[in-house]
């Protein structure tokens, strides 16, 4: 058994982390507040954007390289991984790592050549440490995803899917991330981001009440790897409702090529920071639930170290009373 | 004028919404010029490059908003003006 001063000093630490982890808990728990914030002052602008792309769809037959595949026997693929920048967020970086090799392989499986870009700090580090050949890296912004870093992921992307085969273009854009659920289950989902699929919906009440605001997305199933067991693929899908509703005729300015050229790219970093805001939330969430856990953990720790701590004072109290019983025991005996 | 007709303002910023209420007059920094906007203008799709954007509102006061790379769509009296960047954009508002 081990020393009472052993056990007094282990259940210190275990006090002094157990305090940590109510800490790390609370801040998760007011970082959620701030979160959701970002997510719904960032909500008009999206969707204003998914308005904009549903009248463009509803009124023009869209021919533009972001909503057809190129279909030029380009094998390379990027895959983008969102993981944390920070630790003590449970199995959150692990879930997405394990999502994305599976992807990986599934893709290399194909025949087609991944390339993979990592945005939090957590996936580089583990990447890197590997030496694992990545396209290109983000960090530093897992907590508070921004518009600017939104912008850096899309611009660098559809520049990559934008560029001709032979100059390391790539055909297909593939998201990990995890999406918020609530605040006890967040699922790791695999999205196709590029090309975007536009679907013909048949029926308009769907549309709009969608409470996500992300346009209505059907469950349309796209031609995309073989969906593993733990998350499910689908592709970003726009559907446009146009069953029971004249629409208006819209003008475009300057020109139906130019406001696509314009209003598509955008579209797609909408899309890309909302995967960024619900991956945050997510991440505080998991981070919260991580911490909880490990401070009911501590807890418990706690309780059995103090028991044993009990039992051994016990022992040793009932040691020395056998003791000292004993020795009178033996003295009286001398003195008959 | 009380019967004028109104037409909705919805200004928003890609990390925050700016500004929303009614107006009776919109002008806009469009690609090929500046655009006033009044109400059943026809449904419009258009890009917005940057400058000012200015509101009327019913009581006559003009707000002015600095805006940058985006664009704006009117469908039903309903004007939606989504710029890039939110930091960008600085509402000064006065009478003239």
């Amino acid at each position: 058994m081990a020393s009472q001063l052993a056990l007094k000093s282990r259940i210190n630490s275990t006090t002094s982390l157990g305090k940590i982890f109510n800490a790390q808990e609370m801040i998760a728990s007011s970082h959620i507040a701030k979160a959701r914030n970002v997510a719904l002052n960032a909500k008009p602008y999206t969707d204003a954007i998914f308005d904009a792309v549903q009248a463009l769809a509803a009124h023009t037959d869209i021919d533009h390289p972001i909503v057809k595949s190129k279909d030029d026997g380009n094998p390379r693929v990027a895959v983008l991984a969102l993981t944390a920048d920070r630790g003590m967020a449970g199995a959150y970086t692990s879930s997405i790592i394990r999502e994305t090799e599976g992807l990986l392989s599934r893709l290399e499986a194909q025949g087609k050549d991944p390339q993979l870009y990592v945005y939090g700090r957590r996936g580089v580090t583990y990447y890197r440490y590997r030496n694992r050949k990545v396209a290109g890296t983000w960090e530093g912004d897992s907590d508070h995803p921004g518009v600017r870093v939104a912008k850096s992921i899309s611009d660098t992307l559809l520049d990559a899917y934008m560029k001709p085969k032979d100059k390391d273009g790539v055909n297909e854009l593939y998201i990990v991330f995890t999406e918020f659920m609530n605040m006890v289950v967040q699922r790791v989902r695999v999205l196709r981001m590029l090309p975007v699929q536009i679907v013909w919906q048949g029926k308009g009440e769907d549309d709009g009440s969608d409470p996500e605001g992300s346009g209505a997305k059907v469950a349309a199933e796209a031609p995309v790897p073989a969906a593993s067991t733990s998350a499910d693929t689908s592709a970003d899908t726009t559907a446009v409702a146009q069953v029971g509703k004249v629409s208006p005729l819209y003008s475009f300015e300057p020109s139906l090529e130019e406001v696509l050229d314009a209003i598509l790219p955008k579209y797609i970093q909408a899309r890309i920071h909302e995967c960024l805001l619900t991956a945050a939330a997510s991440e505080t969430a998991s981070r919260q639930n991580a911490m909880h856990t490990a401070t009911d953990n501590a807890n418990n720790l706690i309780d059995s170290l103090t028991r044993e701590l009990n039992a051994s004072r016990q022992a040793a109290i009932t040691q020395e009373l056998t003791e000292i019983i004993g020795s009178a025991d033996a003295l009286n005996k001398q003195e008959e | 004028m009380a019967d004028k007709k109104l037409l909705q303002v919805n200004l928003v910023a890609s990390d925050h919404p700016v500004w929303s209420g009614t107006a009776t007059s919109v002008t806009i920094p469009a690609s090929e010029g500046v655009m006033g906007i009044l109400p059943d203008h026809e449904p419009l799709l258009s890009i917005i490059k940057g400058g000012t954007v200015s509101v009327v509102d019913p009581s006559g006061e003009r707000h002015s908003f600095t805006v940058a790379d985006g664009f704006i769509s009117f469908d039903s009296n309903k004007l939606t003006i989504a710029v890039e960047r939110g930091q960008d954009v600085i509402r000064t508002s006065g009478t003239d």
